[in-house]
């Protein structure tokens, strides 16, 4: 290609992309390993000319002018190509030879990336790494005050409660007038939460349930995972494996026929129904499953032909107030299992969510509610949407705990919280805050796909290309060539490390606590952050 | 009180327990007095017996009666042996550094806790928490814990080293003798016991085999204890070496390697598939292989594989070719030797390789050439078509009897009947004037055309088109006539009539055609002062026609930018002619041209060059024009089945885009007269020149010869058959295989892992890099 060219307006330079490739030609070995992995083919092999001209003050010598040719990689200029800082082409290189590196500066592609007038759309995560869960510290060391604990010693019983949690005496109450009571299930606090199968390969998706069921049968830990919308494969729904698994109901309603078909035929209830309302990601906006990824097996799953285009719209259809929606769908949802399953909806972070609560604690099938913050990942998504909409999760799932507290209700409807838990790494401390500030239990998402099945997106726009197909580690994708070079047995094993590391960590944080036989929910006296408002607003103590 | 040698201290005064800190002063003033057996009555004083170094190197005895309290013995020294009468509080013997403490009776909760040296012998239970944290120095023997009965809850938690030996005597639950979840964060040390300690952290510790050695130990150590508490009959009971088990730290290593459990692939073969199924989650639904793919793959697993486009799209320089002259293959015809080929191949294309290809046209091909992105000199594709000039075309095929009339000799006329001709067919060329090859011959100077090189050519045409007949005028009944007799006619009249200007005086003056034609036969005077309206390249001929005729100041004028471009502006310009627009004509007078400004310009003669038109008066009613041309398809195809139409005819264009509409024509009759529906075929889509590499050539080069030309050519779209690609790639994957119609590139998908080197390293742009076809 001529580097001489007419500009137009969206004609970049390397300079001005996000990622810049930092290629060493005296180490290179030309072996193309690096071309051959990049999933947006935003280096290529190019050969370069070199002139080498030699000259002579001397009248008499002859001035020589001479050409050569090497080879080394160029990257792209193009939108289009533009590297995505994934570093596959590190992780290949035999020598060490070649690395993306963020561009230090403003990267100009940002004003050109909405070519042709469509906007960004990406995957993956806010790209912001700030955090207040990873700024609260622990600040209640009550080692001589209380009994006490040692995290390698004692023994703890990290569970908590999914279901409607009534005071006993009114427990007692209900079955005697009523004939019934709230399911309730005793669960891990820790849920993988609903990433579909589809937006998740196959291998990945299958990586993560074994690991589940590893960890239940194997290691009496009682983890749950939730389906995402998008179904549930047949024999999962048909197995005693189903106990391990909530499944998700949302807009699109997508191979919940499959569901209905498969109850008499399932071995066990499901642990709980989740239907979502909202995604903190991208808070009031819906999905599209594109028809060419909706393959043989997503068509079969999801109860559909193959090769249409499948939407989950913003909104549920046929609800048209919060009342409606809340008691209709929890209502249709708990009768589906003769009311032994816990239903209960997932919102996006907002500032309106203590209506939501407030709903639920009059609708007496409602089992919980979770929230998800604006931290939480997603396949797919308007930039838009994921960078500047949404309601951080801390201040959220406080305000309703202390909601309940002031109707005397904590606890009674468990509030689940996610949304960017562990987005630095810090999975156990961000989840024990968000216990403290009032959640029940805590959804992880990118977390686990970054620790389970080396999920390379940070919080600096790398990669992100989860919408389309090409995650260069087989996660988010459905074409064999990329999904098959995740092997589902190292995920499930990943996953048995996560929550055995995670145990003991949060064993660590809630030990000198002094709490081992119930999680610390709510206890807000435990935490501290040095920052005044922060504090005032979460109601926890100020320390500096 | 016992009867004894031992110094009797009581832990009370005046019926008062006292203090700690007191009796411990009471025991330390005895041993300063140089006393070395005290008997104490305790009280449950705090760490009765322990720190008395102030004996050294003396032995002491301490013998404690009553109620001993917590911590008894704890910092004990190596010189002191206590003796307990009764049950033990707790932390016995903690921090022991070497103190020997015998209890005759149980001990409560943290035995030995924190001890590094020094024995403890109990001749009952113990409480929760025994034997944890003690270690071991190397300096000394380890701590040793001997308990008659059983220990009670989390025994041995963090020990680090020392030998406890619980014989389980009389244990309440004989499943547990060691409590519930012994040895937690165990990291040295051995534990022997008797009967069973189910819960035991396996994280920790592990059970081996006692050798005879140790077993050796033990038994003399029983004995020892045994006889300490004073029930040396008890040796029979529990000197069976099959009631005897031991556990010892895990070394780090195997902590390292983590408690046993159930390997992944286990559980998914033996558990989840299982209960799934055959294949797992979805082995239903989908047939899927185990195992991974590694991230660089080869044959089908390529996301990317490379493709060899030879051919697949055409060079710039022929996609810009009127005529269609695949311009490019010639080239690659002179670089594998064909140099004859490769020329003559021009008149394949038309019957003027060396007048137009060589001289006249413009040379759209160059000006496409891939090569000037780059600033670099496009290949000179005049010299292939300079070289035709001598050249015998190939014989004409075999004669097929068919009759085509073709009305006008111009350039795309002898296009047809030359085409026509070599196709076997008989074409008759009818032509007004009493020369052929229209406005070359008769309009266009020589000092752009030499003559010898027209007369060449034009005399090849005549030796093979052998029937032209000059000075035939066709009108509307000629035309019907002609039509009547021939299978098809082919109207390339040409634009012979020329565009005028509706302005006062424009009869005075001359047409560009007719001042070209009398200034080349030398018949015309144009003075001094010479006016051309319309600056185009024939404006310009013009000019320097008139120059050559002793014009000096030559003025062109045009109401736009003028069209003029290349060779003939050239010329124009070093006669001195001076380009002037946007200017407007209000009318031409004796003096000259007067403009709407009001100027004049003055001139001896005045030109009017701006195009001609066709007339097409004689082809009668019948056929559909379009703004005073014929309407045509694109085998130039009239409205009337039998008749075609060309050249100016159809529409202003160039020389050659009228020889290649002649061409394209030909192809179309000859196709129709074989009883075959008329299809000239499209050319394959231009190559997108980012694909070509001109890095490989040198920019300071211009290649004048043949074959210096065709080594710079790039060759875009086609293969130069350089073998880069080959070299280049990484795994050997590509090879060059001769094919009965010529070579190709191959590439074998079980060496090639698609990365595409390939593609980015031709110099061509032949190689692609497409995705894979999609796996199921």
């Amino acid at each position: 290609m001529s580097s001489n060219r007419s500009l137009e307006p969206s004609s970049l330079s390397l300079n001005d992309l996000p990622w810049q490739i930092e290629y060493n030609n005296d180490r290179c070995t030309l072996c193309g390993q690096c071309t051959a992995v990049c999933p947006v083919q935003a280096i290529a092999l190019h050969p370069f000319q070199k002139r080498i001209v030699k000259t002579s003050v001397s009248k008499n010598a002859e001035h020589s002018n001479a050409y050569d040719t090497f080879y080394g990689i160029r990257q792209d200029t193009r939108v289009e190509n533009a590297c995505i800082g994934c570093a596959m082409c590190t992780m290949v290189c035999p020598n060490d030879a070649i690395r993306p590196r963020k561009n230090p500066g403003l990267d100009r592609m940002k004003f050109h990336i909405n070519q042709h007038g469509i906007p960004r759309r990406r995957g993956g995560r806010r790209n912001d790494s700030g955090s207040i869960l990873d700024r609260i510290k622990f600040t209640r060391i009550s080692m001589l005050t209380d009994p006490a604990l040692d995290a390698g010693r004692h023994e703890f019983e990290m569970r908590t409660l999914l279901g409607r949690v009534l005071p006993p005496r009114e427990n007692m109450k209900q079955l005697r007038e009523k004939g019934w009571i709230p399911p309730v299930r005793e669960i891990y606090p820790l849920i993988i939460g609903g990433m579909s199968f589809g937006a998740l390969s196959p291998t990945m998706w299958e990586g993560l349930q074994m690991g589940v069921a590893y960890l239940n049968e194997e290691m009496g830990m009682p983890v749950r995972i939730c389906t995402g919308e998008g179904g549930c494969p047949p024999r999962l729904l048909r197995s005693r494996f189903l106990k391990y698994v909530i499944l998700q109901i949302a807009s699109g309603y997508f191979g919940w026929d499959e569901i209905i078909h498969a109850i008499p035929h399932m071995k066990e209830d499901p642990c709980a129904i989740e239907i979502k309302y909202g995604q903190g990601a991208k808070p009031g906006d819906g999905g599209l499953l594109m028809w060419h990824k909706v393959n043989k097996l997503i068509a079969a799953i999801r109860g559909v032909p193959q090769g249409v285009s499948l939407p989950s719209p913003p909104t549920h259809q046929t609800q048209y107030s919060i009342e409606e929606s809340v008691a209709k769908m929890i209502l249709s949802m708990s009768m589906a299992w003769g009311f032994r399953v816990p239903v209960y909806p997932k919102i996006s972070a907002s500032s309106t969510s203590l209506a939501v609560m407030n709903n639920l604690t009059r609708n007496e099938y409602a089992a919980g509610l979770a929230i998800d913050g604006e931290d939480g990942g997603t396949g797919a998504a308007y930039a838009v949407s994921m960078d500047h909409m949404g309601h951080p999760i801390a201040s959220c799932v406080r305000d309703n705990y202390l909601n309940l507290t002031a109707i005397g209700k904590q606890n009674e409807v468990p509030i689940f919280a996610g949304g960017g838990v562990g987005k630095n790494g810090n999975i156990a401390a961000n989840a024990a805050a968000l216990i403290m500030l009032g959640a029940s239990g805590i959804q992880i998402g990118k977390y686990v796909m970054q620790a389970a099945a080396g999920c390379v997106g940070t919080e600096e726009d790398r990669c992100n290309v989860c919408n389309l197909g090409i995650c260069p580690k087989g996660i988010t994708s459905q074409d064999p060539r990329l999904y098959r070079r995740l092997d589902p047995e190292d995920v499930a094993q990943r996953i048995v490390d996560i929550y055995v590391s995670f145990d003991t960590q949060l064993k660590k944080i809630v030990a000198p606590l002094g709490r081992s036989t119930s999680l610390p929910i709510g206890m807000s006296d435990a935490l501290g952050i040095d920052d005044k408002n922060i504090a005032d607003r979460l109601s926890i103590k100020y320390v500096v | 009180m016992m009867k004894s040698d031992y110094i009797f201290i009581a832990g009370k005064r005046d019926e008062k327990r006292i203090s700690s800190r007191v009796l411990e002063d009471l025991i330390h003033q005895h041993v300063k007095r140089g006393n070395r057996k005290l008997e104490v009555q305790a009280f449950g004083q705090h760490g009765i017996g322990g720190r008395l170094w102030e004996s050294y190197p003396d032995r002491m005895d301490i013998r404690i009666i009553g109620h001993s309290g917590q911590r008894t013995g704890s910092l004990g020294t190596p010189n002191t042996k206590i003796e307990i009468m009764g049950p033990a509080s707790d932390d016995i013997g903690w921090l022991n550094a070497g103190a020997e403490i015998i209890v005759h009776g149980s001990a409560s909760n943290g035995a030995m806790n924190g001890a590094a040296q020094g024995k403890v012998y109990v001749g009952g239970a113990i409480g929760a928490r025994g034997m944890t944290m003690t270690k071991r120095n190397p300096r000394f023997e380890p701590p040793e814990l001997w308990v008659l009965g059983t220990a009670g809850d989390y025994f041995g938690e963090f020990m680090a080293g020392g030998i406890a030996v619980i014989c389980g005597l009389n244990a309440a639950n004989p499943e547990q003798v060691l409590g519930y979840k012994p040895l937690v964060g165990m990291v040295g040390g051995k534990v022997f016991f008797r009967g069973d300690a189910k819960s035991y952290s396996d994280k920790d510790a592990k059970e081996v085999d006692i050798d005879d050695q140790e077993w050796e130990w033990l038994t003399q150590g029983l004995k020892t204890f045994l006889k300490k508490i004073q029930q040396p009959k008890l040796i029979n009971e529990l000197a069976v070496r099959r009631d005897w088990r031991l556990f010892e730290a895990k070394n780090p290593q195997e902590k390292a390697e983590g408690p046993e459990r159930k390997s992944m692939s286990w559980f998914r073969e033996q558990v989840w598939d299982m209960e799934l199924g055959r294949g797992g989650l979805i082995g239903d639904l989908q047939e899927t292989e185990k195992g991974t793919v590694p991230v660089i793959t080869k044959g089908e697993y390529r996301r990317y594989i490379p493709v060899w486009e030879h051919g697949k799209y055409i060079s710039p320089c022929q996609s810009a070719c009127p005529t269609g002259i695949p311009v490019q293959q010639r080239w690659a015809m002179i670089r594998t030797d064909n140099i004859d080929e490769a020329i003559s191949m021009g008149l394949e294309y038309s019957p003027f390789p060396a007048t137009v290809c060589g001289h006249l046209c413009p040379s759209p091909c160059m000006a496409s050439c891939t090569r000037n992105l780059s600033y670099m000199s496009p290949i000179n594709v005049r010299l292939l078509g300079q070289a035709a000039q001598n050249i015998k075309p190939p014989k004409p095929a075999k004669t097929s009897g068919k009759k085509v009339a073709v009305i006008g000799g111009g350039p795309g006329g002898l296009s047809v009947a030359w085409q026509l001709t070599m196709k076997g067919h008989t074409a008759t060329v009818f032509e007004a004037g009493q020369t052929i090859a229209g406005k070359i011959s008769a309009v266009i100077p020589e000092s752009r055309i030499p003559a010898d090189t027209l007369n060449a050519e034009i005399e090849r045409i005549k030796s093979y088109i052998k029937d032209i007949r000059l000075g035939e005028k066709v009108d509307a009944e000629k035309f019907n006539e002609i039509k009547k007799s021939h299978d098809y006619v082919v109207v390339a009249a040409g634009g012979n009539k020329p565009r005028s200007l509706p302005i006062k005086g424009a009869e005075r003056a001359l047409f560009a055609n007719d001042f070209l034609e009398k200034a080349k036969a030398n018949r015309i005077k144009p003075g001094k002062k010479v006016v051309i309206i319309g600056a185009g390249n024939v404006g310009c001929d013009v000019a320097t026609e008139a120059h050559r005729l002793g014009a000096v100041d030559i003025t062109l004028i045009d109401v736009q930018k003028p069209a003029a471009f290349g060779k003939e502006r050239e010329d124009a310009e070093k006669c001195g002619a001076q380009f002037r627009w946007p200017v407007f004509t209000k009318e031409i007078n004796s003096q000259g041209v007067k403009l709407e400004s009001g100027e004049l310009l003055p001139a001896n003669t005045v030109v009017i060059s701006i195009g001609d038109v066709p007339d097409l008066s004689f082809l009668g009613e019948g056929l559909e024009l379009e703004r005073g041309f014929v309407k045509v398809d694109e085998t130039g195809r009239s409205s009337d089945e039998k008749v075609f139409a060309i050249g100016d005819a159809v529409g202003p264009g160039l020389i050659t885009n009228a020889i290649g509409a002649g061409r394209r024509t030909a192809i179309a009759i000859d196709q129709l007269l074989k009883g075959q529906a008329p299809d000239v075929g499209r050319l394959a889509p231009m190559i997108d020149t980012r694909r070509v590499n001109l890095t490989y050539y040198n920019p300071r080069h211009d290649a004048d010869t043949l074959e210096s030309c065709s080594e710079d050519c790039a060759s875009c779209g086609n293969c130069k058959d350089c073998g880069i690609c080959v070299a280049v790639c990484p795994e050997g994957a590509i090879s060059r295989q001769e094919k009965a119609t010529g070579f190709e590139y191959v590439v074998d998908e079980s060496k090639c892992i698609g990365c595409g080197f390939c593609k980015g390293a031709c110099p061509c742009g032949v190689w692609e890099l497409i995705p894979n076809t999609p796996l199921a």
